[in-house]
């Protein structure tokens, strides 16, 4: 195995269960340290980022499809009750079926069912990271089933067995020798090149077979239309097309938020989303379809819609907002933050500025708190979002609600936070406690300054900071000290 | 009452509680949608031949053969791109006129052929519903002269026929001109095509790895 294949064995043991998952900063630290990947990540956002810039300078409505865009999605959500039985009723005139999964478990439960129904031992798979949220695939294989995933990422993901870092280009943090490495060893292709042309020949040959056989498929929707019940997918490679098409049965999972009012949405969204995902004016290939059509495609066709932590999301007025998304991964491409430390870091299959919102939610503030903090706020998400999320409002929201949850009072006596602050707003109330402090202070911050004058380690509160980087020491003066010698001498 | 249902209904009920907007009120929520901002451009101001460039242009740029003929020539302009392609049997839609199934060739009807012989055939000839400038894209809402969705799947090379007549400007031009909105509907842009490898642009994944377009200057 050559060195840069090694490289990417950091990141073999990201967890992306939020509940199991390491805070933030720590997760990201094995990641800091190993440039190849970085080198990947910052490779891949350039390219997408600079193509999504060009697209949208040529398109002379661009803010004016954002505010449609935008309100098109608020409205859907402030009437989601009605959009989604119109739907459901819809979708089920024109012959499919549709069931509704309130969690992770019963999604899984329906799924199994319907394959069992099916007598389904194989099933192939669009991406859809709504799978990937609720762990679909492990828990089919542990049921007896073989899951094939079909869109070129999640190849190299699955056979690499490796997790997702991004939800429009998941593989993006592998590169082509170590995908050559992956396909050579799972497909037992000894000479392949790593020319992207042959891996993708490679992928295609592969999978050819199982879209003629495989009768059974799982994919998820950008979009469902509540007037026509029609789901919408937009995709590249013609994968998804085969599997909407070939198969006898095709199971759709979709979050209960991807409703769109009506087919006439579609020429805003459609507008939007490829510029803003992958830098096209239009991606290659975007089907839509209707319960069933006799002679065309599958005969059986469900559609699963997901809560699983959405509903109670719109309760909150700022928060409501996460659930307009549709996925672009825009704020991803552009956020510093991601572009440093990858998608595994933030513990979950929705990484970056949008999964540092969605997550904690989806989680009921439960689990992954770390990721509110994730952010250096600048606004960058906020600015590229097709749908107008402010996502820096929803983080600051989601930083007081984290403070408040973990906030105790009977304990606050030996809360060092608590304690720091009510100690700082005495110490700050008269010039002469402050001035006091920072003398004191500057002695005691002597004990952890190096040789150097840096401060590379803190104890307790303080390594918080110390532990992703150094603080200067503190020089012998302040400037207000400084500033009173000067007039002094000038005497 | 099975665990869905009562999964139906508890779901529906918190998105209730949530946004507090209840099924009776689908009247104010029909006027609400009427009043959603659109002030974004609908109709194009290119001319007829200013349209049919930029089709030609963008569909190049997704690596699409193009080729433009009056509609007289049609015939003779199918029979060049099959010869063009050096395969030999192709797949026909049910309705494709019969003027299109030039002689010299091996073609397959779609009289409910099985999926074994579209994937052995070499390549598929189909209409189209509309094509869209702005983004060069092809959209098929698969009529009997446009075909099954599998025929334009399976085959690797695809003779796209187009007339000027059905191009649009801007994609909400298209959706003016969809009186319905369509039971199936596939809208290509370009041929197959991945980026997930270091994000390079490699054409033909599944999808049929050639497109090939001719535009039928009618207008």
């Amino acid at each position: 195995m050559n060195e840069s294949a090694q490289g990417h064995l950091a990141s073999k043991h990201a967890i992306l269960d939020p509940a199991l998952a390491l805070p933030f900063p720590q997760a990201a630290l094995p990641i800091l340290r190993d440039p190849q990947l970085r080198r990947n990540i910052a490779h891949a956002t350039d390219i997408i980022q600079a193509k999504r810039a060009k697209l949208v300078a040529e398109k002379t409505d661009w803010w004016q499809l954002r505010d449609a865009a935008s309100a098109i999605r608020n409205h859907a959500l402030e009437n989601l009750g009605t959009y989604l039985e119109e739907f459901e009723s819809r979708c089920t005139a024109a012959g499919g079926r549709v069931h509704w999964a309130a969690d992770a478990a019963e999604a899984r439960r329906i799924i199994l069912e319907l394959l069992r129904e099916e007598k389904a031992s194989e099933v192939i798979k669009i991406k859809t990271m709504t799978s990937a949220e609720i762990q679909l695939n492990p828990f089919l294989q542990k049921a007896g089933v073989d899951v094939f995933e079909t869109d070129l990422a999640e190849i190299i993901l699955q056979l690499g067995e490796e997790e997702p870092s991004h939800i429009v280009v998941p593989a993006l943090h592998i590169n082509r020798e170590q995908v050559r490495e992956i396909f050579a060893r799972r497909m037992g292709l000894e000479h392949l090149s790593d020319d992207p042309e042959a891996l993708t020949a490679a992928a295609r040959n592969y999978l050819r077979q199982k879209f003629l056989k495989i009768p059974t498929a799982i994919g998820g929707a950008n979009f469902l239309i509540a007037e026509t019940g029609s789901v919408v997918v937009v995709e590249s490679e013609g994968n998804g097309r085969m599997c909407l098409t070939l198969p006898r049965t095709m199971i759709t999972l979709a979050g209960i938020e991807k409703v769109l009012p009506r087919f006439r949405d579609l020429e805003v969204m459609l507008q939007v989303l490829a510029r803003s995902a992958t830098g096209e004016r239009m991606n290659p290939y975007t089907s839509l379809w209707t319960g069933v059509m006799p002679g065309d495609g599958p005969q059986h066709f469900h559609v699963v819609l997901l809560d699983n932590g959405r509903s109670p999301i719109l309760a909150r007025r700022t928060e409501r907002q996460t659930l307009k998304c549709i996925r672009c991964a825009a704020c991803i491409n552009t956020c510093p933050v991601y572009r440093q430390t990858g998608g595994h870091a933030y513990g979950s299959v929705y990484p970056g500025p949008i999964g540092a919102i969605l997550t904690p939610q989806l989680e009921q503030m439960k689990h992954a708190q770390s990721l509110p903090y994730a952010s250096s706020l600048c606004g960058a998400c906020y600015e590229v979002c097709p749908v107008k999320i402010n996502i820096p409002e929803v983080l600051i929201e989601l930083r007081a609600r984290v403070v408040d949850e973990e906030r105790d009072h009977s304990k606050r006596l030996i809360d060092p936070m608590y304690v720091g602050m009510k100690l700082a707003n005495f110490l700050f109330q008269k010039a002469w406690r402050f001035h006091l402090a920072q003398r004191l202070g500057r002695i005691a911050v002597l004990i952890f300054t190096g040789h150097d004058g840096w401060i590379h380690s803190l104890p307790g509160m303080g390594a918080k900071w110390t532990q992703t980087r150094d603080l200067r020491g503190l020089p012998r003066q302040t400037f207000h000290e400084w500033w009173a010698t000067r007039a002094r001498e000038k005497k | 009452m099975n665990a869905s249902d009562q999964s139906r209904q508890n779901i529906l009920a918190s998105i209730r509680a949530a946004t507090r907007v209840g099924a009776t009120d689908s009247l104010q929520v029909a006027a609400d949608y009427e009043a959603l901002p659109r002030t974004y451009i609908r109709r194009g101001e290119l001319s007829n031949e200013e349209l049919c460039e930029l089709m030609v242009e963008r569909l190049r740029e997704y690596d699409a053969a193009v080729t433009e003929c009056a509609p007289e020539a049609l015939a003779a302009t199918i029979a060049a791109q099959l010869k063009a392609s050096g395969w030999q049997t192709f797949i026909a839609p049910t309705n494709l006129p019969a003027d299109w199934l030039t002689s010299g060739f091996n073609w397959k009807i779609d009289r409910k052929l099985r999926t074994e012989e579209v994937e052995e055939a070499e390549g598929v000839v189909t209409a189209a519903f509309c094509g869209i400038a702005d983004s060069g894209t092809i959209v098929l809402h698969h009529s009997e002269a446009e075909g099954r969705r599998l025929l334009s799947l399976l085959p690797d090379w695809h003779l796209c026929v187009l007339r000027a007549s059905q191009l649009v400007e801007t994609l909400p031009e298209y959706f003016d001109r969809c009186k319905e909105p369509p039971h199936l509907a596939t809208y290509i842009s370009g041929p197959s095509a991945t980026a997930d490898i270091e994000m390079t642009r490699i054409k033909g994944v599944h999808g049929p790895r050639f497109l090939v377009v001719i535009l039928v200057r009618d207008v």
